[in-house]
């Protein structure tokens, strides 16, 4: 007995040693993350992390989808037919403080982006020049966003003066910040610009078009210019762009069937997306096509845009029909959204260019007839600013321009067909022609001001 | 070997006795009790440690000297003492003892008769469990505690459900109470894959025929024993151990049908669909191009390029009638049950085994569970100091899910209230009309026949304890470990015809988890008296516990073949996923109880230090505690020649628990590796972190008075309870442009009080006729005392659409623009500008929202139930009530809004009959529109959500002894129960199911079934 007891003593006392635990036996295993502190040593490092500002920007939410449909349901080239119901709010202009918008995929893409500009590249391990190189990357995607955040929720077209808040630090030291004004993001946007343009290397230049290169922060620039009328900027980022001999407008043969491609020669800045990397039902094919699947197919095109194109013009190429409904056949074309998201092209900045040249009374003809003839179309004549916009509007159907041109130019979203979702004329200046500033930013953010009419 | 070590031990046994005794005898005889002979009994010779133990049929044999002693001890029953005389043979038939008549209370780290506790709790025994056939034992629980709020949140069978104790402790942080399986904290979340389909929870893997009781533990005297995270509340399971003895079997058989407890809403007639379409064609076209009513079918007919052709093709083919809820149905859906066990033993050794299989459709098509489980309980007297015990159970669960966690097109309940009834679910030649034209669902018939959503779990639980009585007198130690092992595997298939993988010809995913739990506990047990009027039992005990689980899946589309879809045959494999997450908590516990002068006074104090992973080092660590009191005022002398009074106990007690039920790793700034581009990993911050972040605690006051009435014919408990949890582990929003949505953070208060009153009267007790009638009622009144604020001083408020969190009222307070009613005038929905009474507006955007007055937790809730025997003729019956409510209706935009939605794009509720069509109209909704408009939740469609539901009515008949011996066997008993047969809802305006999930909101989900069970149960 005594010996069996023996045993068991030791047993338990086995046991009791076993379990006996400490702070130490309570750490938490970190398998699949690693702390923000320290993790960031070598050049390599900041290009994880800009790969993820990239993929935020390709979510549902903003470039993957959201940002580019709203810019088009509410303006005269699409409706919301309520197949699913999706973007009716939108078509109809009846939205609220409750939707968010791309207010926080945007403001997430700049975490990244931020760590990478405020990390000293001359403290890490690896090749420094490549270092700068995606440090331009950070400024010119922390430029992108501010200025889609501003078009979207900025008072420029709604009577006020109010932008966003520019963020330039990764948990900074105001974690509650005030919006700055419209004139204020304006002048930080072409600072970080400039900056991106000068860090980033040619040597380094991506031939995939799925990351930024020097002379993307230059068509961004000339993008930024246009929208506010600043013609001699417009003019000389356009330049830069075209001398840099980078990038070629696309054939007429080759329109259509460059939708179907990534990385064409016309691309200067595309969103990457793939068989095994997409939005699928959330993505943009699945919304402007419905297919023999059953897929969303909400978006659909107003009827009167089929008589936007003459004979021979490619770009009619892009329309289609399923049954009756008019559809963007040709855009984004797979259903599933295998296909890349341009953000910018080279035919944007030509449209740019002959605009800032119209407006500064150089040869605009030269460069918009560069646009018509290469797509089997008319060339003009004369060079008005409707005649720019009309040829825009043409060129960039379906990727979101639309609504931003109407708006910079003082339009009204005039009401014309029983299709479109709006009851009535929206006059220039409806405070419905911006987003109101999120719910929960309110509720989180006393400092923010909501925009008037929300 | 047992009985060779035993034999071997009896030989020493007597050898020693020889050695040290010269004249004695061998004394021999039969131990029984009033049920028969009494294995396992201890003969002991007084004053010395020599002696022995009946054998199975109750025989002794021990040598004594005349004049000794003999002491027959055996645990519920009175030892009995017997002086050796001339006889060589005493027989002797021992009675139950006083204390074990009393109700012994389970509560997690050990038990205590129910005079002697200080708290509040509930226990359920195993009567109540058994012959209820459910595949999640948690059901059982409705209604029969005070304070516990259940609601289903899915009749999907196996589903994962919520349950609330005493309202709702925290904000952000989870609100599920611990769960305890056989002094072990376990977890039984939902494990399921999928958050679009249905939830599995993991107690399904739980067999209740298994369950021996399930005590429910409220307070803070109850539950700080479990410290941290008790501030939720306790459930404490145990499971069924072997009763020594011949080896008794017990069958039990049940089969029975089920379909919807409630029809829910009826939809529109084709007819009726086409009759609002033209309406709104009318209100909204009409003026504008010169027709009247009358010509709005000739508009419809002139443009049907824009309006589509659902009308006219239906006119067309005779205006055929599809009844889609037929469609979906699976009516008198099977459930059945079939469960053997066996329990017996020897003297040392007993074991209790079973082996259970149920199985239960879902009322709609597609959808079904079952599971296949076993159990062994051992336990063994290694000697007479040491004892093991282990209790094991495998389980096997299948359940073959839908996707109903949102309006999913591919969803059968979606399908019910969405899918036009002008489009058909059959071809003329009756095939499925697969390719349903004019809708976005597909057909329901193809899915279920041609998608996966299969969910399955196999869970192991092996409890392994060893006992040991010390030298030290009155110390005891027990060593424990428990495993808990879960596997998972979900394999989901969308089929590439019609549906969701459509469009990739089929997609998979595959999902396969595990998940260990290891729990290790080691504890000293000590018990002291001072004279016979003091007794006070203490216990330490140490636990440390580690959770790891491991999560691997992948995704792939293109397949050639429907039938083949195992992810091997994706053509292209378009994801691998994975994950790995551990946790671990440490504890160390004291308590100690004190009773004194037979237990007419009783103090309980309790410690528990616990650490847990979730939290940095330097705040790792949390102290919980609890004081509790009872006086037990009738057994005071001035009470004892009352005949009225059979009970009065005053307690009362205080402590404070906690709460760490927030995601893992949330104190550190994370960077997550789990996003990629262009082909290549990515790196985003995932995690803002908080290095102070710590335990969340609840101090709850709790008051009660139990008693009981001319002997406890007429017995009862009221109480009041008062927990106020501070540092609340709240998401705090942060501003959107710092990258995260919110922070968590140990801020805010919350207070939730009330008062519950059980009652039980036991109107008739005779012999053959007994009638029995009980109740329990409880209030919650929740309100939310403090919140974080910003840099300004602002409260931070967490606002939704519907809810808001803000001071002073109910967490998630209903919070929304009140509707004003539709202008008799022109036929606009109209709300108050600024919440009732104020002005009216047709705008909703500039209506503001405004608190509703009321949050989706009961205010009241009330259980009765009733018993009436008569010669083995039984009928039990029992309802469950929640009231005080309110429910939110989901999807109203698509089925009740006077708009597009239900007349041209899915389908409308034939409330929507009741719409403006000329000036001077009162109506529920406006005019009919053309239009699409956006989501907008409003009043209109904010319910009471009070609702009394008869839960079950059990009609029993047990066969008296005289058949039962004629075909051999102890017990025989049939039954008939129906489950869910009538539900009152108090607002005629809440269609669906009102027994919806914790949040509120009314949802497409299963609802919660009506059942006709038959069965059979035979002991022998």
């Amino acid at each position: 007995m005594k010996k069996i007891n023996f045993i068991y003593t030791l047993v338990f006392i086995g046991l009791l040693s076993f379990t006996a635990c400490s702070t130490d036996d309570l750490e938490p295993s970190l398998e699949q993350n690693k702390l923000v502190e320290g993790s960031i040593v070598d050049v390599s490092n900041l290009f994880g992390i800009l790969k993820g500002s990239y993929d935020i920007l390709s979510l549902t939410g903003y470039y993957g989808r959201d940002f580019i449909i709203n810019n088009e349901v509410r303006t005269d080239n699409c409706f919301a037919n309520g197949s699913s119901g999706r973007f009716t709010t939108e078509a109809s202009f009846s939205y609220n403080a409750n939707s968010g918008y791309m207010w926080d995929e945007a403001y997430r893409a700049l975490a990244g982006a931020n760590i990478i500009i405020n990390t000293d590249v001359t403290k890490l391990t690896g090749d420094q020049a490549y270092g700068k190189h995606l440090q331009g990357q950070a400024y010119a995607i922390r430029a992108l966003v501010h200025f889609d955040l501003l078009k979207s929720y900025g008072q420029q077209h709604v009577g006020g003066t109010l932008g966003v808040p520019y963020v330039k630090e990764f948990k900074g030291s105001d974690l509650y910040p005030a919006r700055n004004t419209v004139q204020e993001v304006k002048t930080f946007i072409m600072e970080d610009l400039n900056s991106a343009f000068t860090l980033m290397d040619e040597a380094f230049y991506d031939k995939s078009k799925q990351f930024m290169s020097k002379f993307t922060a230059k068509a961004l620039e000339s993008r930024v210019a246009v929208y506010f009328g600043m013609w001699p900027e417009a003019k000389l980022a356009a330049e830069a762009v075209i001398n840099s001999n980078r990038y070629k407008i696309i054939l007429a043969g080759d329109y259509v069937a460059s939708w179907g491609q990534d990385g064409s020669s016309n691309s200067i800045f595309e969103l990457a997306f793939s068989s095994t990397d997409n939005q699928g039902i959330n993505g943009l094919g699945y919304i402007y096509r419905k297919g023999t699947s059953g897929s969303y197919g909400d978006v659909q095109v107003l009827n009167e845009v089929a008589n936007l194109y003459e004979v021979g013009d490619v770009r009619a190429g892009i329309l289609g029909y399923e049954g009756t409904r008019l559809i963007n056949k040709g855009k984004f074309p797979d259903l599933t959204g295998f296909d890349n998201v341009s953000v910018i092209r080279y035919e944007e900045v030509i449209l740019n260019y002959a605009e800032a040249l119209f407006e500064t009374g150089g040869d605009a003809l030269t460069q918009l007839n560069k646009i018509t003839s290469n797509r089997g179309a008319s060339a003009y004549t004369v060079v008005t600013k409707d005649n720019i916009l009309n040829e825009r509007r043409k060129e960039l159907i379906f990727e979101g321009f639309r609504y931003d041109d109407l708006l910079r130019t003082g339009k009204s979203i005039v009401k014309f067909s029983l299709q479109q979702n709006i009851a009535s004329t929206i006059p220039y200046g409806d405070p419905r022609m911006t987003w109101a500033i999120p719910k929960a930013e309110m509720d989180a953010n006393s400092n923010m001001v909501q925009n008037t009419g929300y | 070997m047992k009985t060779k070590l035993n034999g071997f031990l009896t030989l020493l046994l007597a050898l020693l006795v020889q050695v040290t005794f010269a004249q004695e005898k061998t004394v021999t005889g039969k131990v029984s009790d009033a049920s028969g002979p009494l294995p396992g009994v201890t003969v002991l010779i007084k004053g010395t440690k020599t002696g022995s133990q009946t054998d199975f049929d109750g025989n002794f044999s021990v040598r004594a000297n005349t004049g000794a002693v003999l002491q027959f001890s055996f645990v519920g029953m009175e030892t009995v003492e017997r002086t050796v005389g001339a006889s060589n043979i005493i027989n002797v038939t021992m009675q139950e003892s006083a204390e074990s008549l009393e109700e012994i209370v389970i509560m997690g780290y050990g038990s205590q008769r129910k005079t002697e506790i200080t708290g509040s709790t509930v226990q359920v025994n195993a009567d109540a469990i058994a012959q209820v056939p459910v595949s999640t034992v948690d059901q059982v629980l409705q209604g029969k505690v005070a304070g516990l709020v259940f609601s289903g949140n899915s009749g999907t069978p196996g589903s994962a459900s919520d349950i609330r104790i005493r309202g709702v402790s925290s904000i952000t942080a989870g609100n599920e109470p611990l769960y305890v399986i056989d002094g072990v904290p376990m977890n039984n979340n939902n494990v399921s894959a999928t958050t679009a389909g249905s939830s599995l929870s993991a107690l399904s893997s739980i067999n209740s025929a298994n369950i021996e009781s399930i005590t429910v533990l409220k307070d803070a005297s109850a539950t700080a024993a479990y410290g941290a995270r008790g501030a939720n509340g306790v459930i404490v399971i145990t499971t069924k151990g072997g009763k020594s003895g011949k080896t008794t079997f017990n069958f039990s058989s049940s089969y029975g049908v089920s379909n919807d407890a409630i029809d829910g809403p009826t939809v529109l007639t084709g007819a009726e669909r086409e009759e609002l379409f033209y309406d709104a064609l009318f209100n909204t076209y009409g003026a504008a191009n010169g027709f009247n009513r009358a010509g709005a079918e000739a508009y419809y007919l002139s443009k049907l390029n824009i309006f589509g052709t659902s009308y006219s093709a239906w006119n067309a083919a005779g205006r055929p009638e599809a009844n889609w809820a037929k469609v979906i149905t699976n009516k008198d859906a099977p459930i059945q049950e079939y469960n053997l066990s066996a329990t017996g033993g020897d003297e040392t050794s007993s074991f209790y085994t079973s082996l259970g299989y149920f199985k239960q459709e879902s009322t709609v098509i597609g959808s079904t569970f079952d599971r296949v489980s076993g159990a062994l309980n051992f336990n063994k007297d290694l000697s007479s100091k040491v004892k093991f015990s282990t209790r094991n159970s495998a389980s096997h669960t299948f359940q073959d899910g839908l996707l109903e966690a949102s309006a999913y097109f591919s969803s059968p309940r979606a399908v019910k209230y969405f899918m036009p009834p002008v489009q058909q679910p059959y071809t003329d030649t009756g095939e499925i009309n697969v390719l349903v034209p004019g809708t976005s669902l597909p057909n329901p018939l193809w899915i279920a026949e041609n998608d996966i959503d299969n969910s399955k779990l196999t869970r192991i639980i092996t409890n392994n304890s060893l006992t040991w009585e010390t030298p030290i007198e009155n110390l005891i130690f027990t060593t424990r470990a428990n495993i808990d092992y879960q596997v998972y595997n979900y394999k989901n298939y969308r089929n590439r015809v019609r549906g969701d993988g459509a469009s990739l010809k089929g997609t998979g995913w595959q999902a396969h988890s595990n998940t260990a739990t290891y729990v290790f506990q080691n504890s000293l047990d000590y018990t002291f008296e001072i004279n016979d009027n003091h007794k006070i039992d203490f216990k330490a005990l140490q636990e440390f516990q580690k959770n790891r689980y491991y999560y691997l899946s992948a995704v792939g589309n293109n397949f050639a073949d429907d039938d083949i879809n195992n992810l091997a045959s994706a053509g292209n494999p378009t994801g691998a996923y994975s994950e790995f997450t551990d946790w671990a908590i440490a504890s160390y516990l004291g308590t100690v109880h004190y009773t004194a002068f037979d237990s007419k006074y009783v103090l309980d104090g309790t410690f528990r230090r616990e650490g847990s992973s979730r939290f940095a080092p330097e705040n790792r660590w949390g102290n919980f505690w609890s004081i509790g009191a009872a006086w037990n005022i009738y057994k005071e002398a001035f009470l004892a020649d009352n005949s009225v009074i059979s009970n009065l106990k005053l307690r009362a007690s205080y402590g404070v628990t906690g709460n760490a039920n927030i995601g893992l790793n949330q104190y550190q700034a994370l960077l997550g590796y789990g996003t990629n581009y262009a082909g290549e990993s990515a790196v985003v911050p995932t995690n803002f972190g908080n290095s102070d972040l710590s335990w969340e605690t609840s101090n709850t006051l709790d008051l009660g008075m139990d008693f009981g009435l001319f002997q406890n014919r007429i017995s009862g408990s009221f109480g009041y309870y008062q927990r106020e949890s501070n540092d609340l582990l709240l998401n705090v929003p942060l501003s959107l442009t710092s990258s995260f949505a919110s922070q968590t953070r140990n801020i805010g208060s919350m207070e939730n009080k009330g008062f519950e009153l059980e009652m039980n009267f036991s109107i008739i007790e005779s012999e053959d006729f007994n009638f029995s009638i009980g109740g329990n009622m409880a209030t919650t009144e929740n309100e939310v005392t403090k919140l974080a604020k910003d840099n300004n001083g602002d409260e931070i408020n967490i606002t939704g659409t519907t809810q808001r969190v803000e001071t002073g009222h109910p967490v998630y307070g209903w919070y929304m623009p009140t509707w004003a009613g539709v202008d008799p005038a022109n036929g606009d929905e109209l709300w108050y500008v600024e919440g009732e009474g104020s002005a009216t507006t047709n705008n909703f955007n500039s209506a503001k929202q405004v608190w509703q007055g009321g949050s989706a937790i009961p205010k009241l809730t009330a259980g009765l139930n009733l018993h009436v025997d008569y010669k083995g003729f039984s009928i039990d019956a029992s309802g469950y009530y929640a009231g005080g409510h309110k429910v939110y209706e989901e999807w109203h935009l698509y089925t009740q809004s006077p708009s597009r939605y239900p007349t041209q794009l899915y389908q409308g509720l034939n409330t929507l009959m009741d719409r403006w069509q000329v000036p001077g109209d009162v109506t529920r909704f406006g005019r009919m529109q053309y239009n699409a408009p956006p989501w907008q939740r409003y009043s209109k469609f904010l319910y009471d959500g009070d609702y009394l539901r008869i839960k079950d009515v059990t009609f029993g008949y047990d066969f008296n002894n005289e058949i039962t011996d004629l075909v051999g066997f102890d017990d025989i008993r049939l039954f008939v129960r129906g489950t869910n047969l009538f539900t009152w809802v108090k607002d005629d305006l809440l269609l669906y199911d009102p027994e919806v999930s914790a949040n509120g909101f009314t949802s497409l989900t299963t609802p919660p079934v009506k059942s006709i069970i038959f069965g059979i149960n035979v002991k022998f």
